[in-house]
């Protein structure tokens, strides 16, 4: 075999083994390293956050359980409520073109005023890059990143699988329980739990 | 804001939109749609298999959900997403409602995720006991609010107020002819209890589960739906090994699995759709890994060394 040749093969072969190895953002896991566009146009880099805790929030403007928590107001007051202190919150948008969800940035940023939203970014993830390296499922699924970079909570939004309004006043809200224990440099009671909501809307989606 | 107008299921958006139309289309409507209700991409009707309530005697009830092409509904384990029909039972005394039977569903997916739930047409079934006491009504009227999340690419939620009245009469009761092919249907699409010799047992390994099956005879075809969330990833492949007496199928753990488990309960489909209920003991709870699943597998290898 020729060197000219031997080389990309070895690359390919390389990949072909490798890339199923690469395990998704998981639960004491280190927190999958990304690059993505913010609507605001600002490139964001995961490790630009270390020190911090880092919340991402898998977001589809037409799912119902992401409605419920936007129309409820929930998810904006714990946008507020945690980045008021000092935590990273980044909305993540994985729906694929022509899929329910996908936005530009101008929709988005339209989006965010109307909905008096405040993450710390809303970012643009068409392809689904970020949304499989953490093996987001549904929207909204939540994940949690601690300020060391590893991945302390992965899963649903609170305890309560509905799209009913009326659910949110009464449910456990694992991501502020998760990061309330963290802060307080406890253990993370409920560090996984099964994410509710719509699939997310990646370009192999037909359900 | 995703609620699309019902198209050609509502008897009452035929009637409001086409007036003039007149009698004859709104009785075609309404014989083609029963008693259907609107939900969205769909209708739902309750349902009894007999034409009355006989005092002291259990029923079935249903749920009938028909559904636009391409729509579906979801089984008790929704799967990665999406939430099975919830009902609140509005019934009156002497009346009481079983836990819902529900047909073996279809797995529904893409390589990331896989829920499972039903398309076009399903009736989940209802056990219903009347009370000797519930003679004193001449007839009962029974409701149901359910919701449901109809999904196609896109979810929309559903809520609808059913309501069926039934005369009660204490002669030995008859079939209702209208309904009995939907309940029979639905009988045969439950999953049968696994018959007596059929012997299940499950392997914890570290990132699988593995189900090994003994049937006495060849299985080439086998996929496991559990009933509970969270114990199998559902959208990864199960990979069979066909056995001269049964099978080995290799099921990989759910991430949110975070505790061993002791027994691993769910529908097993075989060929031609045919479903059984398995409940298998988990045959080494961690310490004692692997010490019982080799002694099956070097039986069954034997057996299989025997009929080659």
């Amino acid at each position: 075999m020729k060197r000219s040749t031997l080389y990309p093969t070895l690359v390919a072969l390389f990949l072909c083994i490798a890339l199923p190895l690469i395990s998704a953002g998981k639960t004491g896991e280190a927190a999958p390293e990304f690059t993505a566009t913010a609507s605001n146009g600002k490139t964001v880099r995961l490790s630009d956050f270390r020190g911090k805790f880092v919340v991402l929030e898998w977001h589809n403007n037409g799912c119902p359980y992401v409605g419920k928590h936007y129309n409820s107001g929930n998810m904006q007051k714990l946008q507020k409520e945690w980045t008021s202190r000092g935590v990273v919150w980044l909305t993540i948008l994985s729906s694929a073109p022509g899929k329910q969800g996908y936005v530009t940035a101008s929709e988005e940023n339209s989006y965010l005023a109307k909905e008096q939203a405040a993450p710390t970014a809303a970012l643009l993830d068409p392809t689904g890059l970020i949304g499989h390296l953490y093996d987001a499922k549904t929207s909204p699924q939540m994940v949690v990143i601690n300020p060391q970079g590893v991945v302390i909570y992965d899963g649903a939004i609170d305890n309560k699988p509905t799209t009913d309004l009326e659910d949110v006043p009464g449910a456990t809200n694992y991501v502020s329980l998760a990061l309330e224990q963290a802060i307080a440099g406890k253990q993370v009671q409920t560090p996984t739990t099964r994410p509710y909501g719509c699939s997310v809307k990646y370009s192999d989606a037909t359900h | 804001m995703h609620h699309k107008r019902m198209r050609g299921r509502h008897p009452n958006s035929h009637f409001s939109r086409a007036p003039t139309l007149g009698f004859a289309v709104l009785l075609c409507v309404a014989n083609a749609q029963a008693a259907g209700t609107p939900i969205p991409h769909g209708t739902l009707e309750l349902i009894a298999e007999n034409q009355w309530i006989a005092p002291g005697r259990d029923f079935y009830l249903g749920l009938h959900f028909q559904l636009e092409k391409g729509w579906h509904i979801y089984w008790m384990n929704p799967g990665d997403s999406g939430e099975p029909p919830r009902v609140k039972w509005q019934l009156p005394a002497g009346l009481t409602a079983g836990a819902m039977e529900w047909p073996t569903p279809r797995r529904l997916g893409t390589p990331t995720i896989v829920d499972y739930g039903y398309e076009d047409e399903v009736t989940l079934l209802v056990p219903m006991h009347a009370d000797a006491s519930s003679a004193s009504q001449k007839s009962a009227q029974l409701g149901a609010e359910v919701r449901v999340l109809v999904c196609r690419e896109i979810c929309v939620p559903g809520k609808a107020q059913l309501s069926l009245t039934l005369p009660v009469k204490s002669q030995a009761p008859a079939p209702a002819a209208r309904t009995s092919n939907l309940f029979s249907a639905a009988h045969k699409l439950l999953p049968q209890p696994a018959p007596r010799n059929w012997k299940f047992s499950v392997d914890d390994s570290k990132d699988t589960l593995v189900l090994t099956a003994n049937l006495g005879h060849q299985i080439t075809q086998a996929v496991f739906i559990p009933f509970a969330e969270s114990q199998i990833d559902n959208a990864a492949p199960q990979k069979l090994l066909p056995a001269a007496t049964g099978f080995r199928l290799t099921l990989r753990k759910s991430d949110q699995l975070r505790k061993p488990i002791e027994r691993l309960k769910g529908v097993l489909v075989l060929s031609a759709g045919r479903a059984y209920l398995v409940d298998a003991p988990l045959s080494n709870p961690v310490s004692a890994k692997n010490a019982y699943g080799i002694g099956i597998y070097a039986a069954q290898s034997l057996k299989e060394g025997h009929q080659r």
